[in-house]
């Protein structure tokens, strides 16, 4: 039987799979039920030419150094140890500016500079957009992270993810179209990727990439005991039974979209399974990620992406050490390490996305929630060997790669010492209403009304930096 | 210096505006809805009015001119982007210096934006009038009407030529209720002695006895909690630092479950929630429904200006949204742009709340100390508030702590006050207490009313529960709502009262049947021709399994679970409420938020949600727990398929679901080994447990 569905019944229910089919969608359908390859029709909640489909956000916790990898301070090395002339957070433990030690070069035919801990990713220099000229509100993890996330300092609003998932759906109702790859929990945790007040389908979906396994990966991605067959026949028994119970009670929708996303989630095992699953990859492809959390991670999220998950999101975390990046102790030597392995998979990723002909509409973002003291840092021993970096919140970097994004550039520039943003300032906001620009979404148009206000990612603030956009 | 009037136009013309139009129309022109910090530069007059904080340029005046202290960076700094050259900042000094003479022409603007509320007329819109009684209208078949209420329903229905439903058959009816008042299904005898219960109040008895029960204050303090944004921790800690944390969060949980058992009338309920300590100072017990306030969020970096703000704002916005109905909140940075709410309003109320300090009671005189008498760990306390220094705030401008405006007296709210009504004892929270359950407050009787309506009835009344403002939806019934309010408020404010009237409703005994003529007409069910079939919650669902599998404990109150550990049987009402990791069970489940008040759930249907009923633990040792229950009842396989419908479902298995059941099994049965046979049972029970039936409530 045809029944007419009420607007408010239909968006209340029209996530059968993932938010398929987006607010737009939603709307549009109101009139009758969307079939499989209605759904399909996407992106849904455009505003203008979308230039990326899908995006991979590259989260270095703990807030990478931006003098030691894309923005070079010659001054910090003729002004080492002398004491920045500003008042300054943290003085106690501050001993003057800290030259950076490692090389920096112009690469590709842009030109593009960074230094030489990203051997790997400076192939890729004619692809990168550099940002020097990041800044944010406070030098404080917690509502860093957030602001970075969410566009807000508390943990009370949707994150960037969740709201892309709100406006766009996904291009695979088998799939969540928002997951977030960390192996166990970052600093802030699940806020992180929550959908705080938007419905629950656009939160998220956490995988813990300490794992290697699927099951270990995803819970409750399979039966304890049953194989796929056993299992087979008793959701058969269950959508007979459901069958026979919707038979007896005609026009209520709800019912049969249960049905509907129990067959979902039982072909989303296999589905899962085959994402998942890196030992499908070649052994090549494998190295050239790196056998870490983040090299497996860039490698799941390029799977992900490639089978239409609209957002990605990595995080930089590795067991028992919830923000690597903070180096308040040995900056140098700790930099190293995390940009061995950061330049490793991303690069990786960037060239396979590339290889692939999906980084055209492909937004690649990397970065933290600050940057690092031009200055050093130290501890009671004053040694200056084992120096750190502080929170640095008024000048960081960042790249975007990807998606119409102007590549082999550079934008913005900070004080002669790192210091301050001083040339094309991009603030948090700005960085999110040009993501949400590439996506064909106009950031002041993307809202949800809640609490009695129409609530947005960029609140009040955001400007698109058409500067970055090729 | 600019010497003369028409080199004053062509300074401006060619240094100024050209500066103006490249680097500021983008956030100060254009759209009103684009304007930063309220600077409008696009416009002569506008400019001149000057923002926020107040107008920017002082003619003669440079270094007093908030504009050029923007533009040399010092305080505000502006353009975002990036530091002007020095000849254009010096370009600027120059044009104040003369006099910031502005050629332009043509305003739209006027000198100062009106923003005056004309209260008489607020005052005299439906939410902000006290509701009233109203004569039970006239109907065509008052034989239909079982009370009161009935007849507000039935006169709607019949001026849109619908008819309601039938009555639904009395195990529909039992399985409804039980679900409705005591959040579980009711077992087979409860059924089989209603079904024979041949006495005319049968159904007044089934109320009665389910409205007395203990489940029933379980199942009905979780609406609350939902409102109060119940919560054990925050969604930050700083290394393994579990100072913030609400350990003890319970005590509170339990106060509302006995609160609600023992029919504690909702104005009283409210006001020692706000102010127990200020109220009956002597009954410590009673300090415990302070958990209301004092379990609320504290933000990172705490006692810094900005984010003391923050946590008052939650404050306001916990108070104004749940028990009023009202987003005050929305005025913290400019007044309300839709309701009657200045911006004064909203640190009238925020005061209150900057009065009051978080207040880690000692659980008894044997807990270690720290200063002001409060405990040392957060372990060994009750988690309420006290008063601190009284304190009334400056209007922070567009919500700004560092931009003070006028100071603002505590008092209630403008709209909501004949005459100003200031809060003087204290903190001001026992003045605010009376304010909110004041017989005569338009709002708190109607939004409690409607809550309870929205849990019975699937539908709110207010379809936007804690928003009755101007952007909120317009009730379905306001005659209705309104005599259920002041029903509610004759009664004593009893929550048993208000719910005995709705469920004995014929309105609410009508069946779930959904005839497509009546939906044509009214497709969102908004004049109640029929009930809703509803989807229970992930608190209902999850005890209904335990109570079926056998599994339930019935144990009230205390420490908090993990929901979704298998053998854990507890209800769902106990799990521990993480604001910064919340239960994957609850989070897949549409838990709402518990950052923030929760007006009402979202219902989502997702494969997460149905792969945990396929492979979860939690549901294969449920399913295992149902069969060795079905196992030990003995009999045939029939009578076993049978025993599981009537408990899962409250009825007969049909023909089909007997022979459906057999063959799964009879497949089984071909291998001999009992072992395989018990998990074909296990199967099978799952299979009953994850079906549709299983959560949804005709």
């Amino acid at each position: 039987m045809q029944l007419q569905r009420s607007r408010r019944d239909l968006l209340r229910r029209a996530a059968t799979g993932f938010g398929t089919i987006g607010l737009c969608g939603a709307l549009q359908s109101a009139s009758g039920w969307t079939t499989d390859s209605d759904e399909k029709s996407i992106p849904r909640m455009v505003h203008h030419p979308a230039r990326a489909k899908r995006v991979i956000f590259l989260f270095m916790n703990g807030a990478p150094s931006h003098v030691d990898t894309f923005d070079p301070k010659p001054m910090l090395a003729t002004h080492e140890g002398e004491s920045p002339s500003e008042d300054i957070a943290g003085k106690n433990r501050a001993a003057g500016y800290m030259p950076s030690p490692f090389k920096f070069t112009a690469h590709g035919d842009s030109g593009v500079v960074m230094s030489d801990l990203l051997p790997n990713l400076s192939k890729h220099a004619d692809d990168l957009c550099v940002i020097r000229s990041m800044h944010t509100d406070v030098p404080n993890h917690e509502p860093g992270l957030l602001l970075m996330q969410s566009g807000h300092q508390q943990p009370t609003r949707p994150s960037m993810g969740s709201w892309l998932s709100y406006g766009l759906g996904t291009e695979n109702e088998n799939l969540p179209a928002f997951v977030a790859l960390c192996p166990g929990l970052p600093v802030v945790g699940p806020q992180l990727w929550s959908s705080a007040f938007l419905p629950g389908q656009h939160q998220g979906m956490e995988v813990n990439t300490t794992h290697t396994e699927v099951e270990n990966l995803i819970s409750n991605i399979r039966h304890p005991m049953l194989n796929s067959v056993a299992q087979r026949k008793q959701l058969e028994l269950v959508q007979a039974l459901n069958a026979h119970h919707m038979d007896s009670r005609p026009g209520d929708a709800a019912l049969e979209t249960h049905i509907r996303s129990m067959e979902l989630a039982f072909q989303m095992q296999s589905e899962a399974s085959e994402v998942f699953d890196l030992s499908l990859e070649s052994k090549q492809t494998r190295e050239s990620y790196g056998d870490s959390e983040y090299g497996r991670s860039c490698l799941l999220g390029r799977r992900l992406l490639e089978r239409g998950v609209r957002v990605v999101q990595v995080f930089y975390v590795s067991k028992g050490q919830k923000q690597p990046w903070d180096t308040h102790k040995n900056n140098n030597e700790s930099h190293r390490t995390l940009c061995a392995d950061a330049d490793r998979g991303t690069a990786a990723l960037l060239h396979d996305l590339k290889n692939r002909g999906m980084l055209d509409d492909t937004l690649v973002i990397w970065g933290g929630e600050f940057g690092r003291t031009p200055y050093a840092q130290v501890d009671k021993s004053k040694d200056k060997k084992k120096a750190g970096r502080d929170h640095h919140h008024t000048g960081f970097s960042m790249f975007l790669a990807g998606g119409g994004i102007r590549g082999g550039f550079t934008h913005g520039s900070t004080d002669d010492f790192g210091m301050h943003a001083v040339e094309d300032r991009v603030h948090v906001h700005d960085l999110h209403a040009t993501v949400l620009h590439q996506m064909g979404i106009n950031h002041k148009k993307l809202t949800f009304r809640y609490s009695g206000r129409d609530y947005r990612l960029t609140d009040v603030h955001g400007r698109v930096v058409h500067n970055l956009i090729a | 210096m600019v010497a003369n009037a028409t080199n004053a136009h062509d300074f401006f013309e060619s240094k100024i505006r050209p500066t103006f139009v490249a680097h500021c129309y983008e956030c100060h022109g254009g759209d009103e809805a684009d304007i930063q910090g309220g600077l409008r530069l696009d416009d002569p007059k506008a400019m001149r009015r000057g923002g926020d904080t107040g107008p920017i340029i002082k003619p003669g005046d440079v270094d007093g001119s908030a504009l050029l202290a923007a533009l040399r960076y010092e305080d505000l700094k502006m353009p975002p982007e990036g530091k002007l050259p020095e000849h254009v900042i010096r370009d600027f000094e120059i044009w104040i210096a003369s006099g910031a003479v502005d050629p332009r022409t043509g305003s739209k603007m006027g000198e100062k934006k009106p923003t005056q509320f004309n209260w008489e007329d607020i005052r005299s819109q439906w939410a902000f009038q006290s509701p009233s009684r109203h004569v039970a209208p006239r109907t065509k078949s008052p034989d239909w009407c079982t009370n009161t209420m009935d007849a507000f329903v039935l006169k709607k229905l019949e001026a849109s030529g619908i008819s309601p439903n039938v009555a639904t058959d009395r195990s529909t009816f039992i399985r409804r209720l039980s679900f409705d008042l005591r959040g579980l299904p009711p077992s087979p005898t409860e059924v089989a002695e209603y079904l024979k219960d041949n006495r005319p109040d049968s159904k007044r008895r089934l109320v009665d006895a389910f409205l007395a029960s203990p489940q029933h204050a379980e199942k009905w303090s979780r609406l609350w909690l939902d409102v109060a944004r119940y919560a054990e921790d925050q969604a930050h800690k700083v290394g393994s630092n579990n100072s913030l944390t609400y350990p003890n969060a319970y005590y509170y949980r339990d106060w509302v479950i006995n609160a609600i058992a023992n029919d504690l009338p909702y104005d009283q309920f409210i006001r020692l929630q706000l102010a127990a300590d200020l109220i009956v100072p002597e009954d410590k017990q009673e300090h415990i429904a302070l958990g209301f306030l004092g379990l609320g969020p504290k933000y990172y970096r705490r006692n810094s200006p900005e984010v003391m703000a923050d946590e008052w704002e939650d404050r306001v916005d916990t108070v104004s949204r749940g028990l009023l109905g009202l987003t005050v909140a929305c005025a913290r940075c400019h007044d309300h742009k839709y309701d009657p709410i200045p911006t004064a309003d909203y640190y009238a109320l925020a005061g209150v709340f900057a009065s009051t300090e978080m207040f880690n009671r000692p659980l008894n005189q044997a807990v270690a100390k720290q200063d002001k008498g409060q405990a040392k760990k957060p372990q060994e306390a009750y988690h309420l508030v006290r008063d601190g220094k009284p304190l009334d705030l400056n209007v922070m401008i567009r919500g700004d702590a560092t931009k003070k405006g006028e100071l603002v007296p505590r008092r209630f709210l403008t709209a909501l006050s004949e005459e100003p009504i200031f809060f003087k004892n204290g903190s001001g929270r026992s003045d605010l207490a009376d304010a909110i359950t004041a017989k005569s407050n338009p709002l708190t009787a109607r939004v409690l009313v409607n809550r309870v309506w929205e849990q019975l009835f699937g539908h709110a009344l207010v379809g936007t529960p804690s928003n009755f403002g101007a952007l909120g939806e317009q009730p379905t019934h306001p005659d209705l709502l309104d005599d259920l309010a002041v029903r509610f408020m004759n009664h004593g404010w009893s929550w048993k009262w208000l719910q005995r009237e709705m469920v004995l409703s014929s309105t609410y005994g009508q069946s779930s049947h959904i005839d497509p003529t009546k939906l044509a007409l009214d497709p969102e069910n908004q004049l109640l021709s029929r009930m809703p079939r509803r989807r229970l919650s992930v608190e209902a669902y999850r005890d209904a399994i335990l109570s079926v599998t056998g599994q339930l404990n019935s144990t009230i109150g205390g420490r908090s679970i993990q929901p979704d550990q298998a053998d854990e049987g507890r209800r769902t009402l106990y799990s521990e409420i993480s604001r910064m990791n919340l239960n994957p069970m609850l989070a897949r489940f549409d838990y709402p938020d518990p950052n923030a008040h929760s007006a009402t759930r979202f219902e989502t249907t997702t494969p997460l949600q149905k792969l945990f009923l396929l492979n979860s633990e939690f549901m294969v040792f449920q399913a295992n727990a149902l069969a060795t229950r079905l196992r030990h009842y003995g009999g045939s396989d029939r009578s076993k398929i049978e025993h599981a419908y009537q408990l899962l479902f409250s009825r007969k298995a049909d023909a089909l679901e007997v022979s459906l059941a057999e063959q799964f099994m009879s497949h089984e049965k071909t291998k001999e080994d009992t072992r395989e046979n018990a998990d074909a049972w296990a199967q099978y029970a799952q299979a009953l447990l994850i079906s549709n039936e299983m959560f949804m409530v005709d």
